[in-house]
């Protein structure tokens, strides 16, 4: 087992950090490395499929969001944008996902799904951008993958435990190390792509509109996949974080613990206590109230159907 | 989300800078793949809801949700009671059906129920099943605890541990000597290894309960054999639920 980030400096020196993680994996879960790989390709496809639906758009189930990814797309396609095409891809496969996500459409969760669009947003557009291998971006998931499963160790990776930090910025700091492998980094410079990706998203609060994935969660997974961009690109140009990941990882979970309850998934604070926030919540209360109340006619009249057959 | 060491029966928040002996596989951080938007509220509820429906192995009549009072304030905004109904009658949580799930059911004449019931000391996202086809019913208790991962702690009546992530035999019969020595030889002469055992009774001499966690699924013929031991009512083999 790779007990932390340290640790994982050591064993995977000189070595390709996927493999180190692979074998690990394998030990741990008695699963071998090519079904992880297998499954993983599997994954990646998912996550393509899901961009390529998410691009169009669509309502979302609270009606909070659903158009982020058309309209982005769109500027984009008429030349109305200003950002470099890395960027602008990273942001839009991160829209198109959630917005998926948000309309019940099928995603991977990367680590959860509420923080799901940022991990395929920067692959996904890096792959396509660089023109890398998709073989060596599933070998990048295996990588982020096992950089959440060693913060899993010491954080809940979970809104409701710690805030947003624990979902976005640990998706965030997954992401820029996968960036990092990708872009042929060593296994410190991933580390420290990943410690600086989570450091600037620490004290990162959950407050969710109606207690929705919607709001601020659909725009903000785009935005934080350019955050793991950038980090990785300061890694890999050898910046480094003063504060080593695994301690950052402890300085979240701290941070998390003091973190007031309201400001952790349970829509009791933040933006879901604005006045439009709660005016919203409010709205999803009746709506809610009509479904239930749509449904127990429906079921009557099915009931009544049946009755009348026999 | 994920919890810490998701391997554990219970977390609190005071777990959590505490590290733990298992880890999450990559598979569990990079997935699964999911009908959103939301890991705990609609992929581990799916999950449970599988469970039910696998282990009563028949078309369902109906299925009564109880929810834990948590989940129930939460459930229709993350679509729960789509995931919760779907599962029930047998779709994957990668299902794009689900949320058209309770339609299916109604339609295919399941009739469906919610209501709130508090399941005590236990995890937020928790809820009671019961599920009945023409001729068996199920009860189970369990939780999604984070990132699609569930626990199911009670089956009908039995305190148990089924997280439904390896192959499961669920057996129960009347108590008594010797009978784990007779279904552990079984599974021995098949050269399968057991990961977890864990046992439970009403009463000694009474109904009672076994659940056999295996690396690898049993022939049908050494359930067949597990079947016929005397004092055996029932075997049941779950694979693991996807």
């Amino acid at each position: 087992m790779i007990e932390s980030f340290k640790h994982l400096e050591q064993l995977a020196a000189g070595r390709d950090v996927a493999d180190v993680f692979l074998e690990t994996d394998e030990q741990e879960h008695a699963v071998p490395a090519e079904m992880i790989l297998e499954a993983l390709r599997k994954r990646r496809e998912v996550m393509r499929d899901c961009v390529e639906r998410g691009k169009n758009g669509g309502e979302s189930m609270g009606k909070l969001v659903g158009n982020e990814a058309r309209l982005l797309n769109e500027a984009w396609q008429s030349g109305r944008t200003f950002l470099d095409p890395l960027t602008i891809k990273a942001e839009l496969y991160a829209l198109a996902v959630m917005g998926e996500n948000s309309r019940m459409g099928v995603i991977v969760a990367a680590p959860t799904a509420g923080a799901g669009g940022v991990v395929p947003g920067m692959l996904l557009a890096l792959e396509e951008e660089r023109k890398i291998d998709p073989e060596k971006t599933v070998r990048a998931m295996v990588v982020a993958g096992g950089v959440g499963s060693i913060i899993a160790l010491t954080a809940s990776i979970s809104g409701a435990a710690g805030g947003c930090q624990n979902e976005i910025g640990v998706a965030s700091s997954m992401g820029a190390a996968g960036v990092a492998y990708m872009m042929d980094g060593n296994v410190r410079q991933m580390i420290h792509a990943a410690a600086i990706a989570l450091k600037n998203t620490l004290g990162l609060v959950c407050d969710p509109v109606g207690g929705l994935v919607e709001v601020p969660c659909v725009k903000r997974n785009a935005l934080f996949a350019v955050h793991g961009l950038t980090a990785a690109q300061l890694a890999l140009a050898g910046v480094e974080s003063a504060i080593p990941m695994d301690e950052v990882v402890e300085a979240m979970v701290r941070i998390g613990r003091s973190l007031p309850r309201g400001l952790r998934e349970t829509a009791e604070g933040g933006l879901a206590t604005t006045d439009t926030g709660n005016a919203i919540a409010l709205r999803l209360k009746a709506e809610a109230n009509q479904r239930r109340a749509d449904r127990a006619a429906e079921r009557e009249r099915l009931a009544q159907e049946r009755k009348a057959q026999r | 989300m994920i919890p810490p060491g998701a391997g554990h029966s219970r977390y609190t928040f005071a777990d959590m800078a505490i590290r733990h002996d298992r880890k999450i596989s990559i598979l569990d951080v990079m997935g699964p793949v999911m009908v959103g938007p939301s890991s705990s509220h609609t992929a581990g509820t799916a999950r449970l809801g599988r469970v039910a429906h696998e282990i009563l192995d028949d078309d369902p009549l109906s299925v009564h949700f109880y929810l834990h009072p948590p989940l129930a304030a939460t459930y229709r905004g993350h679509g729960s009671d789509f995931a919760l109904v779907g599962g029930s009658i047998g779709l994957n949580v990668d299902d794009p059906r689900i949320p058209e799930a309770i339609r299916i059911a109604e339609q295919a004449g399941v009739e469906i129920e919610f209501s709130e019931e508090d399941q005590g000391d236990v995890h937020p996202n928790t809820v009671r099943i019961e599920i009945e086809s023409a001729s068996r019913e199920v009860e189970i208790v369990g939780s999604s605890i984070g990132g699609g991962v569930i626990e199911v702690f009670k089956i009908n009546g039995f305190q148990t541990r089924f997280k439904g992530d390896s192959p499961t035999l669920l057996l129960f019969y009347r108590d008594r000597p010797g009978m784990i020595s007779d279904v552990s030889g079984i599974i021995a002469q098949e050269g399968i290894n057991i990961a977890s055992l864990y046992c439970s009774r009403k009463q000694r001499g009474k109904d009672a309960f076994m659940q056999v966690d295996v690396d690898s699924p049993p022939s049908s013929a050494a359930i067949g054999r597990i079947c016929a031991l005397p004092d055996m009512a029932e075997a049941r083999f779950l694979d693991r639920i996807p």
